[in-house]
C-alpha cells in the first residue's frame, strides 16, 4: 500500500517539477551559465570570459544609477501601498456610509494588469492633455505643467505612484482580514481603560496587525522585484535611462545592445538580491510565527 | 471503458512539458514561417495582400508572426536566442544586419540574386548600400524610406513660404516668421528616442559630410571631435531660439506627425513613412502636406540624404530555404507588389521597374530627392553598432531635455561610445 502511494505521488509530482523544471530552473541555471560568456544572442559562437561580466559591472556607471532605482522602487513599492493600505483598512472597517462599494472601488485596480495601469496612468501624466495638467492648469494656470514621465526628477516617481495606486487594494483586504480578527471586546477595554484613539491603534491593534503586516509587505517585496512591466510601459526606463531599474537595466543590456553575456551576469546579481531579501524575509517570517503561531 | 495505465499516465505527465522545448512555431509542410513588423500605421493589411498575392502565385503557404515595431527589435533576438528564427524576417539594413552577419546567423543569397537577375531589377546605390555584407549577399531591400521636413502646406503659405527654404539662414528666418505668427515650428516627438536622430544626422552631413559621418559611426572618429561639438552646438542654437515644440521627449512620433496636421506646429523633420500616416488619417499630399530638403548649411559639403531600408532576409537555419528565396525573390521582383506596397506603406521601392508615376506627388519628389542626392547615408540607429546606437539614442534625449549640457554629455558619450565599440 505504502509502495503504492508512493508511486502515485511521484506520479502526480512529475508534471508540476517538470515545469518547474524546464520554466525555472533550467533558465535559471542558464543565466549562470551564460554569464560567464560574451554571448550576443545570435551568434551560436560565444567564448568564455570568465568573471569578465560581473568585474564590468564594478565600473558601470549605468547600473549604479539601476541599482540606486531599484533601492528607491523597492522601498516606496513597500512604504506607500502598505501605509495606504493600513490607513484605508482602518478607514473601511469603521462603520463609513458605502465602505462595502469604497473596498470595492479601491480593490478593483489589483484585478486589472500592469499594461492596463500603465496605459491608463500615461493618460493620467500626458504632457498636454493628461488629467493631472488639466487639473493643474485650472487650478494654477500654465506654471506648473509638467512632462511627468519625460522628465528625469519626475519619471520614476510617477511610475511608483501608479505602483501604488494599484498596489495598496492589496495591501488594504489583507489589513481587513486582519482587522476582524481583533476581538472587539478588547478594544472596549482600552477605551473604558482610558486608551486614545492613537494609543489603541498604535498600542493594541498594529501589533495584532503584526502577522497581517508581514503578509502585506512580502507581498509588496516580491511583486515589487517584478515590477518590470509597468516600467516598461509607462517609461521604458527613460528618458535616458533616469528611471532604469536593474531588471529593466538588464532588458537593456540584453536585448538593446545585444550584450546578452553581461545582461545574464546583470541577471545573476538582481537574483542573489532577490535571494538575501527573500532570506530576511523568511528569518523574520520565523520570529512572527513564534510570536503569535 | 479503456484503463489508462500508470505508465501511459507518468508518461504523459513529463511528455506534456517537454513539448515546451520544441520550436516555437509549428510550421506545415511546404510553409514559409515569417515575423516582420508591418503592423498598425506601418501597414499590416497592405502587406497580407502582398503575401496572398506570393501565395497565389506560387502555392506557398506563409506563416507570419507580426510584431509591433519597437517589440520586434527584441522579439528577433529573443528567437534568435532560443534557436526559433523564422525562415524569413524583416529587418534593417546597415549596421544591425551587419551584426547578424558577423554573428553566422544569416544565409547568404548570392546565387539567388544571381539566378533571378536582381542587379537589373534592384536601383544599383541602393544594392550597393543595402545588401552587401562582408562581400555577400544576404537582405533584399523591399522598400526605402527618405527623411525629409514634412510640412503643413497650409501653415507655412500662411507665413508667406513661397519657396522651401535653401540655406539655413533661410530656414533659421522661416522659424523666426512662423514663432512671430505664433505656430510652433518644428514638431518633434521623441519619447521613443529614434526620431531625434534625423536632426544629429542631417546637421552633422550639411556640417562634416558623409565621410567624417561615416567614420564616426564605424568608430574611426570620436564624439569629442570639434566636428561632432559643432553639430550639438547648431542643434542647440535651435533650442535656444525657441524652434521646437515644448516636451519633445513627451511626444512620440504620431503625437509630432498629428500637431504638425493640425496646425499647432509647422513641420516635422521625419521619414516618408509620414506619409503612409497621414494619408491614412485623411490628409491629400501635396495639398494638405509636402516636404522639403534639408537645408544646405555649408559650402562644399555633398549633398546627402538619409532613410532606412526596410529589408528581408533568411535566417542561416531556416527549415524551408528554397521557398524562403522564392519569396524574397517574389517580393522584390515583382513590380505589381512593389508598386502596392510602395504606396500603402509611405515608401519608395528600389525596383527600378516599378514606374515613379505610380506614387503620389510627395512620393515622386521624394524618389526625384533620392536620385539627385550625391550620397545615401543610413539613419544613425542603422548606421552604428547597435551597442553604440543606444549610446547615442539616449544621448539625443538627454541633450533634448537640457540642451545647455552639451558639452557634459559630449564628455561622457565620448567615453561611452568609445566602451561600446570595444564589446
Amino acid at each position: 500500500m505504502e509502495q503504492h502511494n508512493r508511486f502515485w505521488r511521484v506520479v502526480l509530482l512529475a508534471a508540476p517539477l517538470g515545469v518547474f523544471g524546464i520554466f525555472v530552473l533550467w533558465p535559471l541555471f542558464s543565466s549562470f551559465y551564460y554569464s560567464l560568456t560574451d554571448w550576443n544572442g545570435f551568434d551560436p559562437n560565444y567564448s568564455f570570459v570568465g568573471f569578465d561580466n560581473f568585474a564590468k559591472i564594478a565600473s558601470d556607471r549605468l547600473f549604479l544609477q539601476a541599482a540606486i532605482n531599484t533601492a528607491i522602487w523597492m522601498v516606496a513599492a513597500i512604504v506607500l501601498p502598505t501605509t495606504l493600505g493600513l490607513a484605508l483598512a482602518l478607514l473601511l472597517d469603521s462603520r463609513v456610509l458605502g465602505a462595502r462599494v469604497f473596498k470595492s472601488i479601491f480593490y478593483l485596480p489589483i484585478c486589472l494588469s500592469a499594461v492596463i495601469v500603465g496605459q491608463i496612468w500615461i493618460w493620467i501624466y500626458q504632457a498636454d492633455w493628461g488629467l493631472l495638467n488639466t487639473i493643474i492648469t485650472e487650478v494654477t494656470g500654465e506654471k506648473y505643467k509638467y512632462a511627468w514621465l519625460a522628465k528625469p526628477d519626475t519619471a520614476l516617481w510617477s511610475v511608483i505612484v501608479a505602483w501604488s495606486w494599484q498596489q495598496t487594494g492589496l495591501a488594504m483586504v489583507i489589513y481587513l482580514a486582519g482587522l476582524t480578527a481583533i476581538p472587539g471586546d478588547l478594544l472596549e477595554v482600552c477605551e473604558i481603560e482610558g486608551a486614545t484613539p492613537w494609543q489603541r491603534f498604535r498600542r493594541v491593534v498594529l501589533p495584532l496587525l503584526a502577522p497581517s503586516t508581514v503578509v502585506v509587505v512580502a507581498l509588496s517585496v516580491i511583486n515589487s522585484l517584478k515590477g518590470f512591466d509597468i516600467l516598461y510601459i509607462m517609461t521604458g526606463g527613460g528618458p535616458f535611462n533616469s528611471s532604469d531599474t536593474l531588471a529593466m537595466h538588464m532588458y537593456n543590456e540584453s536585448f538593446k545592445k545585444y550584450l546578452m553575456g553581461y545582461g545574464a551576469a546583470i541577471s545573476v546579481v538582481l537574483f542573489l538580491i532577490a535571494m538575501a531579501i527573500i532570506g530576511l524575509y523568511f528569518r523574520q517570517l520565523r520570529k512572527v510565527d513564534r510570536i503569535y503561531g | 471503458m479503456k484503463q489508462i495505465s500508470r505508465r501511459g499516465v507518468l508518461l504523459g505527465s513529463l511528455a506534456v512539458p517537454m513539448l515546451g522545448m520544441g520550436r516555437m512555431a509549428w510550421a506545415q509542410a511546404g510553409e514559409v514561417t515569417i515575423s516582420h513588423y508591418f503592423t498598425g500605421e506601418l501597414g499590416l493589411k497592405a502587406f497580407n495582400e502582398q503575401v496572398a498575392k506570393f501565395t497565389e502565385a506560387t502555392g506557398i503557404a506563409m506563416k507570419e508572426s507580426p510584431v509591433g515595431h519597437e517589440d520586434f527589435k527584441t522579439d528577433i533576438l529573443v528567437r534568435a536566442a532560443g534557436n526559433s528564427l523564422p525562415d524569413v524576417f524583416s529587418y534593417w539594413a546597415g549596421a544591425r544586419v551587419q551584426f547578424i552577419v558577423d554573428s553566422n546567423a544569416l544565409h547568404p543569397i548570392d546565387e539567388m540574386w544571381a539566378a533571378n537577375g536582381l542587379d537589373a531589377v534592384i536601383a544599383k546605390p541602393v544594392a550597393d548600400s543595402a545588401t552587401l555584407y562582408n562581400g555577400k549577399r544576404y537582405l533584399v531591400p523591399f522598400n526605402y524610406h527618405y527623411a525629409g521636413m514634412f510640412y503643413n502646406v497650409k501653415v507655412l503659405a500662411d507665413a508667406g513660404m513661397t519657396a522651401p527654404p535653401a540655406t539655413w539662414d533661410e530656414f533659421l528666418a522661416l522659424c523666426e516668421t512662423l514663432k512671430g505668427k505664433g505656430v510652433a515650428p518644428i514638431a518633434l516627438g521623441s519619447k521613443n528616442r529614434w526620431p531625434a536622430q534625423f536632426w544629429f544626422d542631417y546637421l552633422l552631413l550639411r556640417t562634416a559630410g558623409p565621410d567624417y559621418r561615416a567614420k564616426l559611426m564605424a568608430g574611426e572618429a570620436k564624439y569629442s571631435d570639434p566636428e561632432v561639438a559643432a553639430t550639438l552646438a547648431m542643434w542647440k542654437d535651435l533650442f535656444d531660439k525657441g524652434c521646437f515644440v515644448e516636451n519633445a521627449n513627451a511626444d512620440d512620433w504620431t503625437d509630432a506627425s498629428d500637431k504638425v496636421a493640425r496646425g499647432e506646429a509647422a513641420m516635422t523633420l521625419m521619414g516618408t513613412w509620414i506619409t503612409g500616416y497621414w494619408n491614412g488619417n485623411g490628409l491629400v499630399p501635396g495639398q494638405d502636406y509636402d516636404f522639403f530638403e534639408f537645408p544646405k548649411v555649408k559650402d562644399g559639403v555633398p549633398n546627402a540624404v538619409v532613410g532606412p531600408v526596410d529589408g528581408l532576409v533568411i535566417a542561416g537555419n531556416a527549415a524551408n530555404m528554397e521557398g524562403a528565396e522564392k519569396f524574397l525573390t517574389f517580393m522584390v521582383s515583382d513590380s505589381g507588389v512593389q508598386a502596392a506596397w510602395a504606396n500603402a506603406q509611405g515608401a519608395l521601392s528600389a525596383n527600378v521597374n516599378v514606374d515613379p508615376a505610380s506614387y503620389n506627388v510627395v512620393m515622386q519628389k521624394a524618389a526625384a530627392t533620392v536620385a539627385a542626392a550625391e550620397a545615401f547615408a543610413f539613419n544613425y540607429d542603422l548606421a552604428t553598432p547597435p551597442p553604440v546606437a543606444e549610446v547615442g539614442l539616449s544621448m539625443f534625449t538627454r541633450f533634448i531635455d537640457d540642451p545647455s549640457q552639451a558639452e557634459a554629455i559630449l564628455t561622457q558619450v565620448a567615453a561611452d561610445a568609445e566602451a561600446a565599440f570595444k564589446t
